[in-house]
Protein backbone atom coordinates (compact mmCIF):
# COMPACT_ATOMS: atom_id res chain seq x y z
CA UNK A 1 0.00 0.00 0.00
CA UNK A 2 1.27 3.47 -0.87
CA UNK A 3 1.17 6.57 1.53
CA UNK A 4 -1.23 9.00 0.10
CA UNK A 5 1.22 12.03 -0.72
CA UNK A 6 4.20 9.68 -1.85
CA UNK A 7 1.58 8.58 -4.60
CA UNK A 8 1.52 12.09 -5.61
CA UNK A 9 4.83 13.15 -4.65
CA UNK A 10 6.08 9.90 -7.57
CA UNK A 11 4.23 11.46 -10.04
CA UNK A 12 5.71 15.00 -9.84
CA UNK A 13 9.16 13.28 -9.54
CA UNK A 14 8.29 11.54 -12.50
CA UNK A 15 7.62 14.81 -14.36
CA UNK A 16 10.89 16.72 -13.53
CA UNK A 17 13.03 13.81 -14.22
CA UNK A 18 11.44 13.72 -18.37
CA UNK A 19 11.67 17.53 -18.13
CA UNK A 20 14.88 17.72 -17.25
CA UNK A 21 15.96 14.71 -19.60
CA UNK A 22 14.28 16.47 -22.50
CA UNK A 23 16.30 19.74 -21.46
CA UNK A 24 19.88 18.25 -22.27
CA UNK A 25 19.42 17.96 -26.38
CA UNK A 26 17.91 21.63 -25.78
CA UNK A 27 20.77 22.83 -23.96
CA UNK A 28 22.89 21.12 -26.27
CA UNK A 29 21.70 22.64 -29.43
CA UNK A 30 21.20 26.06 -28.05
CA UNK A 31 24.52 25.89 -26.90
CA UNK A 32 26.03 24.94 -30.44
CA UNK A 33 24.11 27.56 -32.01
CA UNK A 34 25.65 30.11 -29.90
CA UNK A 35 28.88 29.08 -29.98
CA UNK A 36 28.70 29.03 -34.03
CA UNK A 37 27.36 32.28 -34.22
CA UNK A 38 29.88 33.31 -31.60
CA UNK A 39 32.91 31.86 -34.14
CA UNK A 40 31.71 33.01 -37.12
CA UNK A 41 31.36 36.64 -35.83
CA UNK A 42 35.09 36.52 -35.19
CA UNK A 43 35.90 34.59 -38.44
CA UNK A 44 37.04 31.50 -36.57
CA UNK A 45 37.44 28.51 -38.54
CA UNK A 46 38.09 25.60 -36.19
CA UNK A 47 39.57 22.07 -37.34
CA UNK A 48 37.03 19.49 -37.94
CA UNK A 49 38.81 17.82 -34.92
CA UNK A 50 38.55 20.92 -32.59
CA UNK A 51 34.60 21.25 -33.32
CA UNK A 52 34.10 17.99 -32.31
CA UNK A 53 35.68 18.74 -28.89
CA UNK A 54 33.86 21.15 -28.07
CA UNK A 55 30.48 19.42 -28.80
CA UNK A 56 31.94 17.19 -26.77
CA UNK A 57 32.44 19.49 -23.68
CA UNK A 58 29.28 21.11 -24.32
CA UNK A 59 27.35 18.04 -23.79
CA UNK A 60 29.50 16.73 -21.06
CA UNK A 61 29.02 20.02 -19.33
CA UNK A 62 25.54 20.48 -20.19
CA UNK A 63 24.65 16.71 -18.73
CA UNK A 64 27.01 17.60 -15.31
CA UNK A 65 24.79 20.96 -14.84
CA UNK A 66 21.58 19.03 -15.45
CA UNK A 67 22.20 16.23 -13.27
CA UNK A 68 23.42 18.06 -10.42
CA UNK A 69 20.29 20.41 -10.40
CA UNK A 70 17.90 17.77 -11.11
CA UNK A 71 19.26 15.87 -8.11
CA UNK A 72 19.34 19.13 -6.31
CA UNK A 73 15.61 19.94 -7.04
CA UNK A 74 14.54 16.17 -6.91
CA UNK A 75 15.82 15.53 -3.06
CA UNK A 76 14.63 19.03 -2.00
CA UNK A 77 11.19 17.73 -3.29
CA UNK A 78 11.47 14.62 -1.39
CA UNK A 79 12.63 16.23 2.22
CA UNK A 80 10.13 18.84 1.46
CA UNK A 81 7.56 16.38 1.11
CA UNK A 82 8.40 14.32 3.86
CA UNK A 83 8.23 17.48 6.00
CA UNK A 84 5.12 18.64 5.04
CA UNK A 85 3.35 15.36 5.37
CA UNK A 86 4.31 14.74 8.69
CA UNK A 87 3.31 17.93 9.61
CA UNK A 88 -0.23 18.11 7.43
CA UNK A 89 -1.00 14.76 8.35
CA UNK A 90 -0.16 14.32 11.93
CA UNK A 91 -3.74 14.69 13.09
CA UNK A 92 -4.71 12.49 11.12
CA UNK A 93 -2.08 9.72 12.01
CA UNK A 94 -2.66 10.69 15.93
CA UNK A 95 -6.81 10.03 15.64
CA UNK A 96 -6.25 6.86 13.59
CA UNK A 97 -3.44 5.88 16.81
CA UNK A 98 -6.57 6.42 19.35
CA UNK A 99 -9.32 4.33 17.08
CA UNK A 100 -6.59 1.74 16.91
CA UNK A 101 -6.12 1.56 20.64
CA UNK A 102 -10.15 2.10 21.69
CA UNK A 103 -11.13 -1.14 22.63
CA UNK A 104 -15.27 -1.27 23.20
CA UNK A 105 -14.82 -3.54 26.21
CA UNK A 106 -12.79 -1.10 27.93
CA UNK A 107 -15.86 1.36 28.04
CA UNK A 108 -13.36 4.47 28.13
CA UNK A 109 -14.63 6.88 24.97
CA UNK A 110 -11.97 8.43 23.06
CA UNK A 111 -10.26 11.93 23.38
CA UNK A 112 -8.78 13.30 20.23
CA UNK A 113 -6.71 15.88 20.00
CA UNK A 114 -7.91 19.39 18.95
CA UNK A 115 -7.05 20.39 15.41
CA UNK A 116 -7.02 23.93 13.46
CA UNK A 117 -7.56 22.00 10.19
CA UNK A 118 -11.33 21.95 9.09
CA UNK A 119 -11.25 18.63 7.14
CA UNK A 120 -9.51 17.17 10.32
CA UNK A 121 -11.88 18.33 13.03
CA UNK A 122 -14.61 17.26 11.33
CA UNK A 123 -13.77 13.46 10.87
CA UNK A 124 -12.95 13.59 14.61
CA UNK A 125 -15.84 15.52 15.48
CA UNK A 126 -17.78 12.35 13.79
CA UNK A 127 -15.70 9.18 15.00
CA UNK A 128 -16.46 10.99 18.06
CA UNK A 129 -19.81 10.55 17.91
CA UNK A 130 -19.76 7.00 16.39
CA UNK A 131 -17.94 5.22 19.21
CA UNK A 132 -19.72 7.39 21.95
CA UNK A 133 -22.99 5.94 20.14
CA UNK A 134 -21.57 2.28 20.55
CA UNK A 135 -20.39 2.07 23.92
CA UNK A 136 -23.71 3.43 25.10
CA UNK A 137 -25.50 0.23 22.20
CA UNK A 138 -22.94 -2.13 23.96
CA UNK A 139 -23.68 -0.67 27.48
CA UNK A 140 -27.56 -1.09 26.65
CA UNK A 141 -26.79 -4.58 25.10
CA UNK A 142 -24.88 -5.63 28.09
CA UNK A 143 -27.41 -4.54 30.55
CA UNK A 144 -30.20 -6.17 29.11
CA UNK A 145 -28.53 -9.49 29.22
CA UNK A 146 -27.74 -9.10 32.81
CA UNK A 147 -31.32 -7.38 33.80
CA UNK A 148 -32.63 -10.55 31.41
CA UNK A 149 -30.48 -13.28 33.49
CA UNK A 150 -31.75 -11.89 36.25
CA UNK A 151 -35.20 -11.59 35.94
CA UNK A 152 -35.28 -15.22 34.58
CA UNK A 153 -34.00 -16.64 38.03
CA UNK A 154 -37.10 -16.67 39.80
CA UNK A 155 -39.13 -18.45 37.13
CA UNK A 156 -36.61 -20.67 36.63
CA UNK A 157 -36.68 -21.50 40.55
CA UNK A 158 -40.38 -21.96 40.27
CA UNK A 159 -40.53 -23.91 37.87
CA UNK A 160 -37.40 -26.22 39.16
CA UNK A 161 -39.60 -26.16 42.59
CA UNK A 162 -42.64 -27.48 41.05
CA UNK A 163 -41.43 -30.21 39.74
CA UNK A 164 -39.53 -31.42 42.68
CA UNK A 165 -42.77 -30.97 44.12
CA UNK A 166 -44.69 -33.20 41.09
CA UNK A 167 -42.60 -35.90 41.59
CA UNK A 168 -43.27 -36.47 45.24
CA UNK A 169 -47.32 -37.00 44.21
CA UNK A 170 -48.49 -40.90 44.38
CA UNK A 171 -49.16 -43.13 42.05
CA UNK A 172 -47.47 -41.45 38.71
CA UNK A 173 -47.44 -43.66 35.44
CA UNK A 174 -44.48 -44.21 34.01
CA UNK A 175 -45.43 -42.18 30.74
CA UNK A 176 -45.85 -39.68 33.44
CA UNK A 177 -41.97 -39.86 35.02
CA UNK A 178 -41.28 -39.69 31.68
CA UNK A 179 -42.51 -36.66 31.18
CA UNK A 180 -41.34 -35.24 34.53
CA UNK A 181 -37.81 -36.27 33.29
CA UNK A 182 -37.83 -34.48 29.84
CA UNK A 183 -39.33 -31.26 30.95
CA UNK A 184 -36.82 -31.29 33.75
CA UNK A 185 -33.74 -31.67 31.44
CA UNK A 186 -35.19 -29.20 29.77
CA UNK A 187 -35.06 -26.64 32.68
CA UNK A 188 -31.80 -27.90 33.94
CA UNK A 189 -30.40 -27.00 30.56
CA UNK A 190 -31.88 -23.71 30.35
CA UNK A 191 -30.53 -22.60 33.90
CA UNK A 192 -27.48 -23.36 32.68
CA UNK A 193 -27.40 -20.80 29.35
CA UNK A 194 -28.92 -17.99 32.18
CA UNK A 195 -26.02 -19.10 34.38
CA UNK A 196 -23.31 -18.78 32.02
CA UNK A 197 -25.33 -15.48 30.75
CA UNK A 198 -24.73 -14.11 34.28
CA UNK A 199 -21.38 -15.42 34.00
CA UNK A 200 -20.09 -13.69 30.98
CA UNK A 201 -21.77 -10.59 32.13
CA UNK A 202 -20.55 -10.57 35.64
CA UNK A 203 -17.17 -11.30 33.98
CA UNK A 204 -17.44 -8.14 31.38
CA UNK A 205 -18.45 -6.15 34.57
CA UNK A 206 -15.03 -6.91 36.10
CA UNK A 207 -16.54 -8.43 39.48
CA UNK A 208 -13.61 -11.30 39.21
CA UNK A 209 -10.07 -9.05 39.93
CA UNK A 210 -9.33 -10.28 43.70
CA UNK A 211 -6.51 -12.24 43.38
CA UNK A 212 -4.77 -15.06 44.82
CA UNK A 213 -1.88 -17.56 44.37
CA UNK A 214 -4.14 -20.96 42.87
CA UNK A 215 -2.48 -24.35 42.72
CA UNK A 216 -3.00 -24.97 39.16
CA UNK A 217 -1.67 -28.43 39.62
CA UNK A 218 -4.14 -29.42 42.63
CA UNK A 219 -6.93 -27.46 41.14
CA UNK A 220 -6.21 -30.14 37.83
CA UNK A 221 -6.21 -33.20 40.10
CA UNK A 222 -9.38 -32.04 41.56
CA UNK A 223 -11.36 -31.09 38.39
CA UNK A 224 -9.79 -35.08 36.69
CA UNK A 225 -11.36 -36.90 40.21
CA UNK A 226 -14.48 -35.38 38.91
CA UNK A 227 -14.09 -36.35 35.63
CA UNK A 228 -13.10 -39.72 36.43
CA UNK A 229 -16.45 -40.55 37.40
CA UNK A 230 -17.61 -40.04 33.95
CA UNK A 231 -15.23 -41.61 32.00
CA UNK A 232 -16.15 -44.88 31.69
CA UNK A 233 -19.25 -44.00 30.07
CA UNK A 234 -17.47 -43.68 27.03
CA UNK A 235 -14.90 -45.76 27.59
CA UNK A 236 -12.61 -42.48 27.73
CA UNK A 237 -8.71 -42.96 27.63
CA UNK A 238 -7.40 -40.14 29.87
CA UNK A 239 -3.57 -39.51 29.61
CA UNK A 240 -1.89 -36.99 31.40
CA UNK A 241 1.32 -35.20 32.63
CA UNK A 242 1.03 -32.78 35.40
CA UNK A 243 3.57 -30.71 36.60
CA UNK A 244 3.07 -30.77 40.10
CA UNK A 245 3.37 -27.72 42.05
CA UNK A 246 2.43 -25.18 39.31
CA UNK A 247 1.38 -22.16 40.69
CA UNK A 248 0.10 -18.75 39.02
CA UNK A 249 -1.43 -15.66 40.93
CA UNK A 250 -5.04 -15.33 39.29
CA UNK A 251 -8.68 -15.03 40.65
CA UNK A 252 -9.72 -18.59 41.70
CA UNK A 253 -13.70 -18.00 39.78
CA UNK A 254 -12.19 -17.55 36.37
CA UNK A 255 -9.94 -20.51 36.78
CA UNK A 256 -12.19 -23.06 37.95
CA UNK A 257 -14.62 -21.30 35.47
CA UNK A 258 -11.78 -21.59 32.74
CA UNK A 259 -10.89 -24.89 33.78
CA UNK A 260 -14.63 -26.65 34.38
CA UNK A 261 -16.09 -26.02 30.77
CA UNK A 262 -12.53 -26.71 29.24
CA UNK A 263 -12.55 -30.44 30.75
CA UNK A 264 -16.33 -30.60 30.19
CA UNK A 265 -16.11 -29.92 26.32
CA UNK A 266 -13.42 -32.13 25.88
CA UNK A 267 -15.18 -34.81 27.57
CA UNK A 268 -18.86 -33.93 26.35
CA UNK A 269 -17.29 -33.61 22.61
CA UNK A 270 -15.41 -36.45 22.86
CA UNK A 271 -15.82 -39.52 20.82
CA UNK A 272 -16.50 -43.02 22.10
CA UNK A 273 -13.38 -44.58 22.95
CA UNK A 274 -11.92 -41.33 22.34
CA UNK A 275 -8.73 -40.14 23.85
CA UNK A 276 -9.08 -37.32 26.36
CA UNK A 277 -5.31 -35.31 27.00
CA UNK A 278 -4.45 -33.07 29.95
CA UNK A 279 -0.90 -31.37 30.16
CA UNK A 280 0.21 -28.87 32.69
CA UNK A 281 3.59 -27.55 32.31
CA UNK A 282 5.03 -24.09 34.38
CA UNK A 283 3.14 -22.07 31.16
CA UNK A 284 0.87 -23.94 29.63
CA UNK A 285 -2.19 -25.75 30.19
CA UNK A 286 -3.09 -28.09 26.86
CA UNK A 287 -6.19 -30.29 27.03
CA UNK A 288 -7.02 -32.47 24.19
CA UNK A 289 -9.56 -34.60 22.99
CA UNK A 290 -10.32 -37.38 19.88
CA UNK A 291 -12.36 -35.50 16.89
CA UNK A 292 -13.45 -36.21 13.21
CA UNK A 293 -12.76 -32.74 11.83
CA UNK A 294 -11.81 -29.47 12.57
CA UNK A 295 -13.89 -26.51 13.86
CA UNK A 296 -13.91 -23.38 12.26
CA UNK A 297 -11.31 -21.39 14.46
CA UNK A 298 -13.09 -17.65 13.50
CA UNK A 299 -16.38 -18.95 14.96
CA UNK A 300 -15.18 -21.38 18.13
CA UNK A 301 -15.34 -18.85 20.79
CA UNK A 302 -18.03 -16.59 19.98
CA UNK A 303 -21.56 -17.11 21.64
CA UNK A 304 -24.02 -19.32 20.44
CA UNK A 305 -22.23 -20.39 17.36
CA UNK A 306 -21.51 -23.85 18.05
CA UNK A 307 -24.60 -25.36 19.61
CA UNK A 308 -24.22 -28.88 19.75
CA UNK A 309 -26.62 -31.48 21.62
CA UNK A 310 -27.67 -30.43 24.66
CA UNK A 311 -24.86 -27.38 25.06
CA UNK A 312 -25.18 -24.09 26.04
CA UNK A 313 -23.02 -22.59 23.10
CA UNK A 314 -21.52 -20.50 25.48
CA UNK A 315 -19.01 -22.99 27.28
CA UNK A 316 -15.96 -21.82 24.78
CA UNK A 317 -17.28 -17.86 24.91
CA UNK A 318 -16.61 -18.60 28.75
CA UNK A 319 -13.03 -19.84 28.26
CA UNK A 320 -12.07 -17.30 25.97
CA UNK A 321 -13.83 -14.15 27.95
CA UNK A 322 -12.26 -15.77 31.22
CA UNK A 323 -8.54 -15.91 29.29
CA UNK A 324 -9.12 -12.54 28.56
CA UNK A 325 -9.83 -11.71 31.96
CA UNK A 326 -7.01 -12.87 32.94
CA UNK A 327 -5.11 -11.86 30.55
CA UNK A 328 -4.07 -15.42 29.67
CA UNK A 329 -4.08 -16.07 25.91
CA UNK A 330 -5.92 -19.70 24.36
CA UNK A 331 -5.21 -20.97 21.17
CA UNK A 332 -7.14 -23.87 19.27
CA UNK A 333 -5.52 -26.26 17.10
CA UNK A 334 -6.47 -29.76 14.82
CA UNK A 335 -3.52 -31.89 15.30
CA UNK A 336 -3.80 -35.83 14.85
CA UNK A 337 -7.31 -36.54 14.63
CA UNK A 338 -7.27 -34.40 18.12
CA UNK A 339 -8.94 -31.36 19.28
CA UNK A 340 -6.15 -29.46 21.04
CA UNK A 341 -6.81 -26.12 23.23
CA UNK A 342 -3.47 -24.39 24.36
CA UNK A 343 -3.88 -22.20 27.21
CA UNK A 344 -0.44 -20.04 28.03
CA UNK A 345 -0.99 -18.45 31.71
CA UNK A 346 2.72 -16.79 31.59
CA UNK B 1 -39.06 -28.32 64.05
CA UNK B 2 -40.20 -24.46 63.04
CA UNK B 3 -38.77 -22.84 59.95
CA UNK B 4 -39.38 -19.27 58.80
CA UNK B 5 -39.39 -18.87 55.36
CA UNK B 6 -39.23 -15.29 54.41
CA UNK B 7 -39.66 -15.07 50.33
CA UNK B 8 -41.72 -12.52 48.28
CA UNK B 9 -42.50 -15.11 45.38
CA UNK B 10 -45.75 -17.12 46.53
CA UNK B 11 -45.51 -20.19 43.75
CA UNK B 12 -41.82 -20.82 45.34
CA UNK B 13 -42.37 -19.93 49.04
CA UNK B 14 -45.79 -22.14 48.30
CA UNK B 15 -43.83 -25.27 46.29
CA UNK B 16 -40.60 -24.72 49.32
CA UNK B 17 -43.33 -25.29 52.25
CA UNK B 18 -45.34 -27.95 50.90
CA UNK B 19 -42.55 -30.04 50.26
CA UNK B 20 -40.60 -29.27 53.90
CA UNK B 21 -44.07 -29.43 55.60
CA UNK B 22 -44.73 -33.15 56.92
CA UNK B 23 -43.29 -35.06 59.29
CA UNK B 24 -40.12 -33.15 59.88
CA UNK B 25 -40.84 -29.72 59.67
CA UNK B 26 -43.64 -26.57 60.38
CA UNK B 27 -43.03 -23.69 57.79
CA UNK B 28 -44.04 -20.51 58.48
CA UNK B 29 -44.42 -18.26 56.00
CA UNK B 30 -43.67 -13.87 55.14
CA UNK B 31 -43.82 -12.43 52.13
CA UNK B 32 -42.31 -8.64 52.63
CA UNK B 33 -39.52 -7.30 54.49
CA UNK B 34 -41.18 -5.78 57.61
CA UNK B 35 -43.29 -9.40 58.44
CA UNK B 36 -40.30 -11.17 57.86
CA UNK B 37 -38.29 -8.47 60.51
CA UNK B 38 -41.36 -8.76 62.73
CA UNK B 39 -41.55 -12.65 63.36
CA UNK B 40 -37.81 -13.01 63.27
CA UNK B 41 -38.30 -10.70 65.83
CA UNK B 42 -40.75 -12.02 67.67
CA UNK B 43 -40.43 -15.88 67.42
CA UNK B 44 -37.52 -18.09 67.35
CA UNK B 45 -36.85 -20.65 64.56
CA UNK B 46 -34.81 -23.86 64.19
CA UNK B 47 -33.94 -22.19 60.64
CA UNK B 48 -34.62 -19.35 58.60
CA UNK B 49 -34.63 -19.39 54.78
CA UNK B 50 -34.04 -15.96 53.53
CA UNK B 51 -34.13 -14.70 50.22
CA UNK B 52 -32.40 -11.10 49.93
CA UNK B 53 -34.57 -9.05 47.63
CA UNK B 54 -37.75 -8.58 49.27
CA UNK B 55 -40.74 -5.39 49.01
CA UNK B 56 -39.73 -3.13 51.46
CA UNK B 57 -36.15 -3.58 51.77
CA UNK B 58 -32.73 -6.00 51.73
CA UNK B 59 -32.93 -9.25 53.07
CA UNK B 60 -29.71 -8.99 54.41
CA UNK B 61 -30.63 -6.17 57.10
CA UNK B 62 -33.08 -9.34 58.61
CA UNK B 63 -29.98 -10.97 59.08
CA UNK B 64 -27.86 -8.30 60.75
CA UNK B 65 -30.28 -7.35 62.81
CA UNK B 66 -30.70 -11.07 64.15
CA UNK B 67 -27.66 -11.41 64.61
CA UNK B 68 -27.21 -8.33 66.39
CA UNK B 69 -29.77 -8.45 69.21
CA UNK B 70 -28.24 -12.38 70.42
CA UNK B 71 -30.48 -14.56 68.40
CA UNK B 72 -28.70 -17.98 66.99
CA UNK B 73 -31.68 -19.62 64.76
CA UNK B 74 -29.96 -20.92 61.71
CA UNK B 75 -29.81 -18.84 58.40
CA UNK B 76 -30.00 -19.92 55.26
CA UNK B 77 -30.14 -17.18 52.09
CA UNK B 78 -31.95 -17.80 48.42
CA UNK B 79 -31.34 -15.75 45.99
CA UNK B 80 -31.72 -14.51 42.41
CA UNK B 81 -28.96 -12.20 42.98
CA UNK B 82 -26.15 -15.18 43.27
CA UNK B 83 -23.35 -12.67 42.95
CA UNK B 84 -19.79 -13.52 44.93
CA UNK B 85 -20.27 -10.58 46.67
CA UNK B 86 -23.58 -11.33 48.01
CA UNK B 87 -22.34 -14.58 49.09
CA UNK B 88 -19.72 -13.64 51.16
CA UNK B 89 -21.83 -10.53 52.38
CA UNK B 90 -23.92 -12.67 53.69
CA UNK B 91 -21.83 -15.49 55.23
CA UNK B 92 -19.75 -12.99 57.18
CA UNK B 93 -22.56 -11.35 58.61
CA UNK B 94 -23.54 -14.92 59.83
CA UNK B 95 -25.59 -16.79 57.44
CA UNK B 96 -24.88 -20.94 57.67
CA UNK B 97 -25.39 -21.32 54.08
CA UNK B 98 -26.52 -19.94 50.49
CA UNK B 99 -27.83 -21.27 47.89
CA UNK B 100 -28.20 -19.13 44.47
CA UNK B 101 -31.78 -19.69 42.42
CA UNK B 102 -33.15 -21.63 40.87
CA UNK B 103 -32.06 -24.51 43.12
CA UNK B 104 -33.54 -28.26 44.00
CA UNK B 105 -36.05 -28.36 46.72
CA UNK B 106 -33.99 -31.82 48.12
CA UNK B 107 -31.36 -29.25 48.23
CA UNK B 108 -32.47 -27.23 50.56
CA UNK B 109 -34.05 -29.54 52.32
CA UNK B 110 -30.50 -31.43 53.05
CA UNK B 111 -28.70 -28.02 53.42
CA UNK B 112 -31.17 -26.81 56.49
CA UNK B 113 -31.09 -30.33 57.67
CA UNK B 114 -27.39 -30.21 58.11
CA UNK B 115 -27.98 -26.24 59.99
CA UNK B 116 -30.32 -27.80 62.32
CA UNK B 117 -27.93 -30.64 63.39
CA UNK B 118 -24.85 -28.56 63.76
CA UNK B 119 -27.14 -26.48 66.07
CA UNK B 120 -28.84 -28.64 67.92
CA UNK B 121 -26.72 -31.36 68.46
CA UNK B 122 -23.51 -29.95 68.42
CA UNK B 123 -20.58 -31.91 68.29
CA UNK B 124 -22.67 -35.42 69.29
CA UNK B 125 -24.13 -35.59 65.45
CA UNK B 126 -25.87 -38.74 65.66
CA UNK B 127 -28.44 -39.73 63.33
CA UNK B 128 -30.19 -43.51 64.01
CA UNK B 129 -32.29 -44.76 61.56
CA UNK B 130 -33.26 -48.66 62.53
CA UNK B 131 -30.18 -50.51 62.42
CA UNK B 132 -28.50 -47.58 60.98
CA UNK B 133 -26.58 -45.24 62.84
CA UNK B 134 -24.18 -42.12 60.69
CA UNK B 135 -21.93 -40.23 62.94
CA UNK B 136 -22.41 -37.25 60.86
CA UNK B 137 -18.95 -35.18 61.93
CA UNK B 138 -16.70 -38.11 62.33
CA UNK B 139 -18.16 -39.70 58.87
CA UNK B 140 -18.48 -43.32 60.80
CA UNK B 141 -21.60 -45.62 59.78
CA UNK B 142 -22.57 -48.74 61.49
CA UNK B 143 -25.03 -51.46 60.48
CA UNK B 144 -26.09 -53.80 63.49
CA UNK B 145 -23.06 -52.10 65.35
CA UNK B 146 -20.66 -53.00 62.40
CA UNK B 147 -18.65 -50.58 61.27
CA UNK B 148 -18.72 -49.98 57.24
CA UNK B 149 -16.29 -47.77 55.14
CA UNK B 150 -18.07 -45.64 52.71
CA UNK B 151 -16.21 -43.32 50.28
CA UNK B 152 -16.74 -39.99 50.22
CA UNK B 153 -19.15 -39.74 47.49
CA UNK B 154 -21.43 -42.79 49.16
CA UNK B 155 -21.05 -41.06 52.19
CA UNK B 156 -22.35 -37.25 51.31
CA UNK B 157 -25.19 -40.06 49.60
CA UNK B 158 -26.34 -41.47 52.48
CA UNK B 159 -26.95 -38.00 54.59
CA UNK B 160 -28.58 -36.91 51.54
CA UNK B 161 -30.64 -39.11 51.47
CA UNK B 162 -31.77 -39.13 54.69
CA UNK B 163 -32.40 -35.45 55.08
CA UNK B 164 -34.95 -36.30 51.96
CA UNK B 165 -36.34 -39.27 53.64
CA UNK B 166 -39.88 -40.48 52.33
CA UNK B 167 -39.11 -38.16 49.21
CA UNK B 168 -38.43 -38.70 45.67
CA UNK B 169 -35.27 -37.28 44.77
CA UNK B 170 -34.65 -36.64 41.06
CA UNK B 171 -31.42 -38.59 39.74
CA UNK B 172 -30.15 -34.81 38.37
CA UNK B 173 -30.74 -33.21 41.63
CA UNK B 174 -28.42 -35.92 42.82
CA UNK B 175 -25.67 -35.48 40.40
CA UNK B 176 -25.97 -31.55 41.08
CA UNK B 177 -25.61 -32.37 45.10
CA UNK B 178 -22.38 -35.13 44.32
CA UNK B 179 -19.96 -33.00 41.74
CA UNK B 180 -21.75 -29.44 41.57
CA UNK B 181 -22.08 -27.31 38.14
CA UNK B 182 -19.52 -29.90 37.02
CA UNK B 183 -21.71 -32.44 36.69
CA UNK B 184 -24.40 -30.22 35.20
CA UNK B 185 -21.74 -29.02 32.54
CA UNK B 186 -21.01 -33.19 31.47
CA UNK B 187 -24.70 -33.46 31.12
CA UNK B 188 -24.38 -37.24 32.32
CA UNK B 189 -26.23 -38.51 35.31
CA UNK B 190 -25.11 -41.75 34.76
CA UNK B 191 -22.24 -42.26 36.64
CA UNK B 192 -24.89 -41.82 40.09
CA UNK B 193 -25.81 -45.35 39.80
CA UNK B 194 -22.27 -46.71 40.41
CA UNK B 195 -22.15 -44.75 43.16
CA UNK B 196 -25.83 -46.02 44.73
CA UNK B 197 -25.36 -49.75 43.53
CA UNK B 198 -21.87 -49.86 46.12
CA UNK B 199 -23.92 -48.13 48.79
CA UNK B 200 -26.72 -50.25 48.46
CA UNK B 201 -24.63 -53.22 48.55
CA UNK B 202 -22.84 -51.98 51.61
CA UNK B 203 -25.45 -51.16 54.03
CA UNK B 204 -27.45 -54.92 53.23
CA UNK B 205 -24.10 -56.58 53.58
CA UNK B 206 -24.80 -56.31 57.43
CA UNK B 207 -28.58 -57.36 57.41
CA UNK B 208 -29.53 -53.35 56.77
CA UNK B 209 -32.63 -53.12 55.71
CA UNK B 210 -33.37 -51.37 52.56
CA UNK B 211 -34.36 -48.26 52.68
CA UNK B 212 -33.71 -47.14 49.03
CA UNK B 213 -36.15 -47.55 46.36
CA UNK B 214 -36.00 -46.82 42.72
CA UNK B 215 -38.42 -44.64 41.19
CA UNK B 216 -38.63 -45.80 37.56
CA UNK B 217 -35.82 -43.99 35.85
CA UNK B 218 -36.71 -40.48 37.74
CA UNK B 219 -34.86 -40.94 40.55
CA UNK B 220 -34.60 -42.28 44.22
CA UNK B 221 -36.58 -42.78 47.76
CA UNK B 222 -35.34 -43.26 50.34
CA UNK B 223 -38.24 -45.18 52.67
CA UNK B 224 -38.21 -45.27 56.04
Amino acid sequence: MNKLLNRSLNKLLIYAAIVLCCSIPIYYFIFSALLQYELDEHNIILTERAGREDSYLIIVTVTILTVLFSSLLLIGLVLLNRRLSRELWRPFYDSLTKIKDFDLNKHQAVAFTPTDIAEFAELNDNLDKLITSSISAYNQQKKFTENASHELQTPLAIMQSKLDLFLQEENLSSHQHQLIRELSAAVTRTSRINRNLLMLAKIDNKQFEQQEIINLSGLINDLMELLGDHQSDKNIKLETNITQDVSVRANRVLVEVLLQNLFSNAYRHNIQEGRLLIRLDPSTIVIANSGKEALDSDQLFKRFTSVKGSGTGLGLAIVHETCASLRWSVRYAFENQKHYFYVRFI
Amino acid sequence: MKILLIEDEMELAKAISTYLSGEQYRCELACSYDEGMSKMNQYSYDCIILDLTLPGGDGLKILETLKQSGKDDGVIIISARGSLEDRLQGLTIGADDYLSKPFHLSELAARIYAVIRRRQLGSRNLIRQGALMVDVLARIVTVNGYEITLTRREFDLLVYFISNKNKVISKNAIAEHLSGDFADMLDNYDFIYGHIKNLKKKLSEFGGDNYLKTIYGTGYKWEV
